[in-house]
Parts: C-alpha cells; sequence; structure tokens
C-alpha cells in the first residue's frame, strides 16, 4: 500500500522540500511528489526486495527522542481531528480550529493551514484512498489464504468503486463544495495525483496486468466511471443512494462492452483484410492464367 | 528502493525491448525469406525474450508503460522494413547501430544503480547485465554480416542512433 498523504502546501514546503530531496535517496517508496507518513502499511514490491527500516519522511531515524513529533505529524492529528467538525462547518478555518482545540491545541492553530481549507479536503482524500487501499490489500489476503472467492472483475471495480464512495457519505453535504476548491489550479496536481494513484491501486487489485496502451485506456476509463458516479452521487436523493450504485452498475458494465466491442471490432477488421487479400490475389491469379492463354 | 529511478530504468527498458522486438518484425517481413532470414529470426527470438522479461518487471514492479508503445509499434516496424530494402548490409547496418546504443544505454544504466547500492539492486542488475551481453552480441552478429558494406552506412548509422537517443529520452519521462 502506497501511504499518499499530501501534507498541506505551505511557505514551510521549501523546507519540506530541500529535506525531502536529501531523504529521497534513503526513501524506498517516495516519489516526486507523494510524501510518506512514519507509519506505514505493508506493500507490493517484488519479495526478493530486502525490507529493511525505512527512515520516516521526516528524517527522524533515531535521531530526535520519541516524544518529539515532527511538524506533519501535527498537521496530520489535526486535520483528521478537524473532519468530525466539517459536516456543521463545511472544509473551512473553523473546521481546523474546532479540531485543534479537541487536541488542546489553540484555535490559532488553524493559521497554519490556507483559508480555502484545501489542506484538510486533500487529507481526507488522501486518507479515504489509504483506507480503501488496505481494505483491497485484505480482500486479496482472504483470496490468497483460500478463504474467499476471487470476484469477477467487473464486480471488483464496483465493489471497490463503491466502497470508496461510501466513505464521503458522512460528508456528502458538503463535498459539492470539497469538489470545487479540489478544482483550484493550485490544488490540481495534489488532487489529480492522489485520483491517479486510487484509480491505479484500484486496477492493481483488480488483478491488472496489462504492459501496453491498455493500460492507460482501463484508467482512463475506470477515472470517467469514479468521477461521474461521484457527480450521480452528488445529486441522488434514493436510500442508500441505490441509484447512484444502479448508475455504477450500468457504467461499469458499458465499460466491460467497449472492451469486448473493441476486440470485436478488431477481428472484423483483421477478417475484412484477408478478405481482401484473397480476392486480390484471385484476380492476379486469374489475370496471368488468361495472360498465359 | 528510489521509485523514480528504477521507474524510469524499467519503463524505458521495456520500451527499447519492445521496438527492437518491432524491428526485427519489420526486418523479416522484407528479408524473411533471404539467407538472412534465419539469422533476424533467431536475434529476434531473443528480443522476444527480453520483452517477456521485462513485462514481468513492470508488473512487479508497478511501473506504468510508456504512452508512446503505439507510436514506436508503427516506428520499428517502418525502421526495419526501411533497412531492410536497403539490403542484407542495410538491415546488419540498423542492427548495429541499434544494438551499440541499446548496450550503451543499459551500461549507463548499471553505472547508475551500482552507483545507487549494487546490493539493492541485485536483481535488476542481473537482468540489465546479461540483455546487455546479448545486445552486445547481436551488435557483433551484424559487424561479422558487412554491415559496414550498407550504403551510406555512417550516415544511417548516425540517423538511427540520433532516433534511438530521442526514443530514450521520451520514453524515460512520458
Amino acid at each position: 500500500v502506497r501511504c499518499q498523504l499530501c501534507p498541506p502546501q505551505r511557505a514551510l514546503q521549501a523546507s519540506a522540500v530541500l529535506r525531502r530531496a536529501s531523504d529521497e535517496q534513503k526513501e524506498p517508496f517516495a516519489s516526486s511528489s507523494q510524501q510518506q507518513s512514519s507509519s506505514h502499511a505493508t506493500d507490493h514490491q517484488p519479495e526478493q526486495e530486502p525490507q529493511g527500516p525505512r527512515p520516516s519522511y521526516t528524517g527522524q531515524g533515531g535521531q530526535e527522542s520519541e516524544d518529539y513529533e515532527s511538524e506533519e505529524q501535527l498537521q496530520h492529528r489535526i486535520l483528521t481531528a478537524a473532519l468530525e467538525f466539517v459536516p456543521e462547518h463545511g472544509w473551512t478555518a473553523e473546521a481546523i480550529a474546532e479540531g485543534a482545540k479537541t487536541l488542546g491545541l489553540s484555535s490559532a492553530a488553524a493559521g497554519m493551514f490556507h483559508s480555502d481549507g484545501s489542506e484538510l479536503i486533500l487529507h481526507f482524500v488522501s486518507q479515504c484512498n489509504t483506507k480503501l487501499s488496505e481494505l483491497l490489500e485484505q480482500e486479496q489476503k482472504l483470496v490468497q489464504l483460500g478463504e474467499a472467492e476471487k470476484k469477477p472483475t467487473d464486480q471488483f471495480l464496483r465493489d471497490a468503486v463503491q466502497a470508496r464512495l461510501r466513505m464521503l457519505i458522512p460528508y456528502i453535504d458538503k463535498w459539492p463544495q470539497a469538489l470545487s476548491i479540489l478544482l483550484l489550479p493550485h490544488n490540481i496536481p495534489s488532487s489529480l495525483n492522489l485520483l491517479t494513484s486510487m484509480i491505479d491501486d484500484i486496477w492493481h487489485y483488480a488483478g491488472d496486468q496489462s504492459t501496453d496502451f491498455n493500460w492507460y485506456t482501463r484508467r482512463a476509463v475506470l477515472t470517467g466511471v469514479y468521477n461521474t458516479t461521484e457527480l450521480v452521487m452528488m445529486q441522488d436523493s434514493s436510500p442508500d443512494f441505490e441509484d447512484t450504485w444502479r448508475f455504477l452498475e450500468n457504467r461499469i458494465a458499458d465499460a466491460m462492452n467497449m472492451g469486448n466491442t473493441a476486440n470485436q471490432v478488431q477481428s472484423t477488421g483483421e477478417a475484412v483484410v484477408q478478405g481482401l487479400m484473397g480476392a486480390a490475389v484471385t484476380v492476379s491469379n486469374a489475370g496471368t492464367s488468361r495472360a498465359g492463354r | 528502493l528510489n521509485r523514480p529511478v528504477v521507474d524510469r530504468i524499467i519503463r524505458v527498458d521495456h520500451a527499447g525491448e519492445y521496438g527492437a522486438n518491432r524491428i526485427y518484425a519489420g526486418q523479416m517481413a522484407v528479408l524473411g525469406r533471404s539467407s538472412v532470414g534465419p539469422l533476424i529470426q533467431q536475434m529476434w527470438n531473443q528480443e522476444k525474450d527480453h520483452l517477456k522479461k521485462f513485462d514481468e518487471l513492470m508488473v512487479a514492479y508497478r511501473v506504468r508503460p510508456t504512452v508512446l508503445l503505439p507510436f514506436w509499434n508503427v516506428a520499428g516496424f517502418v525502421l526495419g522494413a526501411a533497412s531492410a530494402l536497403l539490403g542484407k548490409k542495410g538491415a546488419m547496418a540498423c542492427t548495429v547501430a541499434v544494438e551499440e546504443s541499446i548496450s550503451d544505454h543499459y551500461n549507463s544504466q548499471i553505472r547508475t544503480l551500482m552507483e545507487e547500492d549494487p546490493e539493492k539492486y541485485k536483481e535488476l542488475l542481473q537482468v540489465i547485465k546479461q540483455f546487455r551481453d546479448d545486445e552486445r552480441e547481436h551488435h557483433d552478429i551484424g559487424l561479422e554480416h558487412d554491415a559496414e558494406g550498407a550504403p551510406a552506412y555512417s550516415a544511417l548509422k548516425t540517423a538511427i542512433q540520433f532516433g534511438c537517443k530521442a526514443a530514450i529520452f521520451l520514453s524515460e519521462r512520458i
């Protein structure tokens, strides 16, 4: 599982980037725009890779005492605590202030973050993605142990997308606001990153092993399904969002059909080419035999 | 593991083997029934094995393939066929140029990984070293079969190697 916590984008980011650059070489999983928390879930590296102790992102590595908490960790704790106040206050500095207060900190701690609530939303998305990855990892383990049946691909995708979207339910009233904030230019790199890693995770656990252009088509299609279903969910007032899940089922079925249709088009195309070649050979044979007479 | 570095290496190597496959396919399409047919087929088979190995590594390390694969599909085949249309020596010259580029490229990857941490990347290093040796062998076979006798050999070689450098640069990134 790749942890995808995106710490707040702040002026302090400059120092964080400098720290990251020196830590990157030692970091097993650091990708250029994602950072890690100090706790890791299991990963999927091939078994040959040595699983040594990993230095945390902040490079503590035993240099500080155990009570020392990095700024990132503190910010994560505040944002996590703030989530419970989102239904009431929205994705705002008020929610963050309330969260800080529950941790015994002054509400001025909210000043550490952007006023538009970007970090809170990104933190939430990242947390949901991590939860999804853990869920899928557990399911995979059960299948490997033989305690569960391997799901067919369409059902797997349906269940994974549904599980992920259900995490929005407690915050559904304020989610449209969050979506629009995620689309702000300064948030797009992070939100796009989180979206693409989530979709990649789902396909990975679904057993996708494509190494050709299908890698891209599959992810593009699933991203489309996810986004449209999310939007439908915002407008859905049916009991337990059953309309949304029905919409999801239909879109996944379409996606599966797309794959079949593509294959059929290709086979038909090949058959047509064969037919034309045969016709050409026949015509040329007819021509030469007439010429020979 | 240095993810960005491993990502790039596997992506570009996969693209390279894919391209090499298509080049040999193009050459076979033209020269398959000539006297060098079996030789080209043999080299092609080795490239197929290489590609298979990188397919496996790509899945194991969860690396994204390059978007340009459909393009390398066509470009590789066209290069192979065009060089073969210049005759057997033309095909050999193309092989020499490409294999030289690839083995230089593998060498620099080996250097990078050795500088990073030879122990951590042992498996990957082993694979790349083996493949580098195979590609060098192909290069030598090309020379043995009078690649240098091909029309406009040095111009051809320079042009093809420039194309390879561009392909490597792009496939690492996109």
